[in-house]
């Protein structure tokens, strides 16, 4: 709207208002009467034609989809001992995407620099552990080392396990999480999914999810509530 | 109106709250029901979305609910937020406290497994000394767990056996699959019987207080419901000692209300309900308040494949199904180094074997995957958990919740009864697995922090002698008459049944034995 347009409707306003004051003797709306429609400062109802619209033809894209996460947890040794271990333990077979392909390293990244620090620690020290090892017994990085060499790094440490019962030997323990992290992290992803489809499974991965139920914003630990500023507000 | 006194309060909307509100109201008394949380909508609070779209892909969100095993990123938002609702516990014994407070509580989301209680676990005492008997016995409640097995549709086979009590059945006829068959053969030779399990089959799929219970009780025009308010205590009159009025804090605005009542009947859950009746000191004479908190064992067990279902070969015929070993230990003859006993939950399937049965990677791993796909095979533990005085809750001083009540604080640990009958459970499935031709692929002996069960019961316990419980036989406090507490608080045992079943039979009994009460002007 132009301004012009917009300080003539202000100024209607206003003398709308002190015309109303000048008629004060006028008589008052009979009672059952409903009061006018309350509306925002402005010239338009603030919900006006929302109600009615049709939900936007988007399918929106996560961002997966077209960017790169950046590392910014592990140090960059260890990303790449992670990039290394995560091709060995799942590289892509029968159609589906290996760890590379789904951005698995980049995505633990994120959820370890999230983690408690018992699971940070755990794959710090696993993944430095997994590179000290190469270079004792090949010489070299665990990133350049055969398959076969790192074979026989890993082999000895795999184990046969249940949900929330992990081995907890230092070494098994890092190697068969990670392992299940790895797996888990590649088969959410949407490359995943993508192939699943295209071999023709319906709705790969599809759960129901559960959005916050009437969410209490103002509890002690929200995001919310930690701002001294915002504390202030409400006391 | 406000400021009126309402004739029953009832706190909490689960399985006891709703079987409590149905039968009162049925019997023509008004009540008011509190929930802690809001009503869910699924069509409102849930949506279809794909792991990748979830912000971790699908991994529990780190640090977000760490006692609640259960959880994961797509139904995180339905369990109590630890954040929101702390406790505390030794770091070295933790608990797992895992709570629901949407309008329908757990009972909008459990497991459905269906058992009556024995006279082996309400009289366990009697049989092998330790502990105590409950103060009523399995003839007491047969006909209330006969009218609980009918509206909820619990599907069954009666099989004959005192520790494994038949029911009121949606008759079980199916047969057994063929690798089913096989271990139930292996069984007979082990002289441990292979049952049909037991389930409530609800209604379209619920069952559930919101859906078998509560619609009753609205029906009648005399239930009144409020959620989104949180109960911080409860108050008596000083002269009479009887419970007179409830103070709450709205969930979301923080107001302080209260409401006066004749008569409270709580059920907020075990834990709930006893740190309510713990920040309001009131009903604890016998000083038991907070004791004898009891769960049942889970998570030790075994997963086998059976061989020939691999490579192709699985057909609906041979897996498939399910079966309940009830407790067979320490029935005629004693173990070497426990008392009580186990069930042992049996699963076939003829999908996807978890990768973690193998150990391999890369190729390796998806051959394995691809030629074990459809013959998986598992056993599982329920273990009775014996009553200590010394595992207990009390309030702890120092933390509060969002709302300043003060948390409770959770003193509890297996000892080797526990890790004994856990390891026991074990042996005996790899057994019975190896004797029906199974290859045993992965075993766990160690049993699930305490509380993963989601089956915490006692600490309010019911008892004949008000020096040693808190409540009389009808869930009744000895201290207030007017006070009833009719969740798994008054649980005297654990037993290794799934206690929905008893929880629900012991509500529908008290409130019976309430609406008497008032009816005859005695509360």
């Amino acid at each position: 709207m132009q301004r012009r347009d917009f300080v003539k409707a202000m100024m209607a306003a206003t003398v709308t208002a002190r015309t109303m004051l000048g008629q004060q003797t006028a008589a008052p709306p009979p009672p059952g009467t409903p009061p006018p429609p309350a509306t925002a400062p402005g010239p338009v109802p603030w919900m006006r034609g929302l109600m009615e619209v049709k939900p936007l033809p988007i399918t929106p894209l996560v961002p997966d989809a077209v960017a790169q996460t950046h590392a910014h947890f592990f140090t960059d040794q260890q990303m790449t001992t992670l990039r290394r271990l995560s091709e060995i333990l799942l590289p892509p077979l029968k159609g589906y995407p290996g760890a590379l392909d789904a951005g698995t390293p980049e995505f633990l990244d994120f959820l370890i620099s999230v983690s408690p620090s018992d699971r940070q620690q755990m794959y710090q020290s696993g993944l430095d552990w997994l590179d000290a090892e190469a270079k004792q017994h090949y010489d070299a990085s665990f990133e350049n080392i055969q398959p076969a060499q790192a074979d026989q790094l890993l082999r000895p440490w795999l184990r046969t396990w249940m949900s929330d019962h992990p081995p907890a030997e230092p070494h098994a323990q890092f190697v068969n999480i990670a392992h299940s992290d790895i797996r888990r992290a590649t088969m959410n992803s949407q490359a995943w999914s993508d192939a699943a489809s295209a071999a023709g499974e319906h709705e790969p991965g599809v759960d129901l999810y559960w959005f916050p139920v009437e969410p209490d914003v103002r509890r002690e630990g929200s995001a919310l509530n930690r701002a001294p500023a915002l504390r202030n507000r409400h006391s | 109106m406000a400021e009126e006194k309402v004739d029953v309060l009832i706190i909490g909307s689960g399985h006891s709250g709703g079987m409590a509100a149905k039968v009162l109201t049925e019997k023509g008394i008004s009540c008011l029901m509190l929930n802690a949380g809001p009503i869910a909508d699924v069509r409102r609070d849930t949506e279809p979305k794909p792991a990748y779209a979830l912000p971790f892909r699908g991994f529990d969100q780190p640090g977000r609910l760490p006692h609640v095993f259960q959880s994961n990123e797509f139904n995180a938002n339905t369990w109590v937020d630890e954040k929101e609702v702390p406790y505390t516990y030794d770091p070295k014994h933790p608990y797992n406290w895992v709570r629901v407070r949407l309008f329908g509580g757990r009972s909008l989301f459990w497991s459905r497994q269906s058992f009556r209680l024995s006279d082996y676990e309400l009289k366990g005492k009697s049989h092998d000394g330790f502990g105590d008997d409950w103060p009523i016995s399995l003839a007491d409640l047969a006909p209330y767990y006969s009218q609980v097995e009918a509206i909820f549709r619990v599907r069954g086979r009666a099989e004959g056996l005192p520790q494994y009590p038949d029911g009121n059945f949606v008759p079980d006829d199916s047969p057994w699959t063929g690798c089913m068959q096989r271990f139930v053969t292996a069984g007979k030779q082990m002289g441990i019987p292979v049952c049909k399990a037991r389930s409530s089959e609800g209604v379209d799929g619920l069952a559930s207080s919101v859906n078998l219970l509560l619609p009753d009780a609205f029906a009648t025009g005399k239930l009144k419901t409020i959620p989104n308010v949180v109960v911080r205590e409860l108050s008596a009159d000083k002269n009479t000692g009887l419970i007179n009025e409830a103070h709450f804090v709205d969930r979301l605005s923080r107001r302080e209300m209260s409401v006066r009542a004749r008569v409270v009947v709580l059920a907020a859950g075990t834990l709930e309900s006893t740190r309510l009746l713990l920040n309001s000191r009131m009903a604890n004479s016998s000083g038991v308040m907070g004791h004898y908190l009891i769960d049942q064992v889970y998570g030790p067990g075994i997963t086998c494949s059976v061989p020939e279902a691999r490579d192709g070969k699985a057909t609906p015929e041979l897996i498939g199904g399910s079966a309940l070993i009830p407790r067979f230990r320490n029935l005629d003859t004693k173990a070497k180094n426990f008392i009580r006993g186990y069930a042992l939950n049996i699963y076939s399937s003829i999908h996807s074997m978890d990768p973690r049965n193998f150990a391999a990677y890369g190729e390796e791993l998806q051959k394995k995957i691809d030629s074990y796909h459809g013959s998986g095979f598992s056993a599982g533990i329920m273990g009775e958990v014996l009553a200590r005085y010394e595992n207990h809750v009390s309030i702890d001083k120092n933390v509060v919740d969002a709302w300043n009540i003060p948390a409770l604080r959770i003193d509890t640990k297996y000892t080797d009864n526990e890790f004994n009958m856990a390891r026991d459970a074990v042996d005996t499935s790899i057994a019975l697995a190896e004797a029906a031709g199974f290859e045993v692929l992965t075993k766990n002996y160690d049993p699930n922090p305490p509380g993963y069960s989601i089956h915490e019961l006692g600490t309010c316990r019911m008892g004949d002698d008000p020096k040693t419980s808190v409540l009389n036989k009808w869930c009744q406090s000895h201290d207030a008459k007017n006070l009833f507490v009719v969740d798994g608080s008054s649980f005297v045992s654990s037993g290794w049944q799934n206690p929905t079943m008893t929880i629900l039979a012991l509500a529908m009994r008290s409130s019976e034995y309430l609406a008497e009460q008032m009816r005859q002007g005695n509360v």
